[in-house]
């Protein structure tokens, strides 16, 4: 076995050993499904779209922004907590080839984004099917399909972005603030307000095209594009990080 | 064996470890010595790979720890003993570096064996005291079968069975051929269990050689005379220094106390008494890193 597939074992270990993955899943699951449920609540009322609607539909299938928010927040403690831990110590004395436990952290958390955004999106599309199926409703949109694909690569690349942003910041509350501090409010309540045009081209506008089905319909980015920026930014913060765990003493 | 050759550290404006040389043989359990800031942590951490030296090598077997092709089966290393993820068990954390180092699962039960940690393999780790995380440090430094061993104050937190307990592994392990170094600063109990010593102060070598031959050249002989002018005079002209210490007590330092007695009756010095004083492993160390004998260093080849 190679080291980066043994690092990467080891990663997967460490995900179900520290129970935060099982618990980050867990919450996925359930604010997507109350999302779901509170969405076909309210469905109609308060000048909302009507279920079964396009509008209302495509609010509950806002799925995979959970998703990547969760899995945002999981790359981050998947890195961070080395430092926060020290375990980042016994881990670079078992594997001191620093690029390989950076590459090896970051496959680790894209096989958890795969298996959690794959989950909740199910099961939020479940929730979704039998909401809708109580009301005499049996269609869903047609690209459900590419929806559920987006949101899986958006939150896959969501969380190897935020290994990387755990790595070059070493404090897993610093990264979480700042990230989701920099999604919610300089890209979605700023940027996306004031200057929409760049606004696509950035980490949430990117991920909106791949996960929101108002956004993907509008093709404001096609799906490639925007799996194609994701990916740029996902790649260049990895690579800074990779640089400086390789320039840096280990604390 | 472990070989440390003018390796210097700097941070900012302070220089943590100055040209520092030193080699670590096999077989023995080599103690590394200094007082708090002196540098020994640096030098672990610079030998591990942790930290890049600004200058200088440190190498195991004439590599670097990074160029190492398994160094969990070259190298155990038992740094701290808080870097374990506080809601992992003890043998999952041991299983986790396992699966990195592609050693079988079974050896982590081993080594948790070892360590006295076998019913408690599965408590998490956030749960352990002081002395079972110290346990588990070892366990940890255990897990490849390594033929190096490096410990960074091994004993702290450990009860007087738990102290004895580590001093005979720590023997064992030396016995069996491997290289150990470990640094402390509880130097009655380094003194115990160590055979060589590398003394650091300042970041620069102050001694090193093996314990016995250190203080023995450190040694000091009195002599009581009421010809203390005589005796000084015939042991300058022998290149012998010695000081006046009491108003009828010479002391000299070094010399063989035999040598001191013969160039005495040489001369028809009186002697009352004449006693030999040997350091113990705390004064040479107080001696040696003392301020005023900074920048002295002491030698002394393994006889």
């Amino acid at each position: 076995m190679t080291t980066i597939v043994r690092l990467t074992h080891a990663e997967l270990r460490k995900l179900v050993a520290a129970r935060t993955f099982l618990i980050g899943l867990a919450l996925s699951i359930g604010v997507a499904v109350l999302s779901v449920v509170a969405d076909a609540a309210v469905a109609g009322k308060h000048g909302t779209a009507a279920l079964g609607t396009t509008g209302s539909t495509n609010q509950m299938l806002k799925l995979g922004s959970v998703c990547c928010v969760a899995m945002l927040v999981l790359g981050i403690i998947g890195s961070g907590s080395e430092y926060r831990h020290k375990t980042i110590v016994p881990t670079m004395l078992a594997a001191p080839r620093r690029g390989a436990l950076v590459t090896a952290k970051a496959i680790g958390i894209a096989v958890a984004g795969v298996m959690l955004s794959a989950l909740t999106f199910g099961l939020g599309l479940a929730t979704i099917v039998a909401e809708l199926s109580a009301h005499h409703i049996h269609h869903l949109p047609a690209d459900t399909g590419t929806l559920f694909a987006g949101s899986v690569i958006a939150a896959t690349l969501f969380g190897v972005i935020g290994v990387a942003l755990g790595y070059i910041t070493r404090s897993t509350i610093a990264a979480v603030v700042g990230a989701v501090g920099w999604v919610l409010f300089v890209e979605l309540a700023i940027l996306h307000t004031l200057a929409p045009h760049l606004a696509k081209w950035l980490v949430t506008g990117a991920a909106s095209a791949l996960t929101d089905p108002g956004v993907l319909a509008s093709r404001a980015l096609t799906p490639a594009t925007a799996v194609a920026v994701l990916s740029g930014y996902a790649v260049v913060l990895l690579a800074v990080a990779s640089r400086l765990v390789l320039r840096r003493d280990v604390p | 064996m472990l070989s440390v050759d003018h390796l210097t550290k700097r941070y900012r404006t302070v220089t943590a470890v100055d040209g520092l040389s030193f080699e670590v043989e096999p077989g023995r359990v080599t103690g590394f010595l200094g007082p708090n800031g002196a540098g020994k942590t640096t030098t672990l951490r610079m030998l591990l790979g942790l930290a890049a030296p600004d200058s200088g090598t440190a190498t195991i077997n004439g590599i670097r720890y990074r160029d190492l092709p398994n160094p969990v089966r070259t190298v155990g290393a038992a740094l701290d003993n808080d870097y374990f993820h506080p809601g992992r068990s003890a043998l999952e954390h041991l299983r986790i570096l396992a699966t990195v180092a592609g050693i079988s699962h079974r050896r982590a039960a081993e080594v948790l064996g070892i360590a006295g940690l076998t019913k408690d393999a599965h408590r998490r780790v956030g749960t352990f005291s002081l002395g079972m995380r110290q346990r588990l440090t070892l366990a940890t430094a255990l897990l490849g079968d390594p033929g190096v061993l490096i410990f960074d104050e091994p004993l702290n937190g450990l009860d007087p069975d738990g102290i004895r307990w580590m001093r005979d592994l720590l023997r064992q392990l030396a016995g069996e051929g491997r290289t150990v170094l470990v640094s402390s600063h509880l130097l009655a109990e380094a003194a115990q269990t160590v055979e060589d010593v590398v003394v650091i102060s300042h970041g620069r070598l102050a001694a090193e050689g093996p314990v016995a031959d250190l203080t023995a050249a450190t040694s000091t002989t009195r002599i009581r005379t009421p010809d203390t002018e005589l005796l000084m005079s015939v042991l300058a002209r022998q290149q012998i220094t010695a000081r006046l210490v009491a108003a009828d007590t010479v002391e000299v330092r070094g010399a063989d106390p035999d040598q001191v007695a013969r160039i005495a009756a040489s001369a028809s010095v009186i002697v009352l008494e004449l006693t030999r004083h040997t350091e113990d492993l705390e004064e040479l160390f107080f001696d040696l890193t003392s301020d005023h004998t900074n920048g002295r260093v002491t030698e002394v080849s393994p006889s």
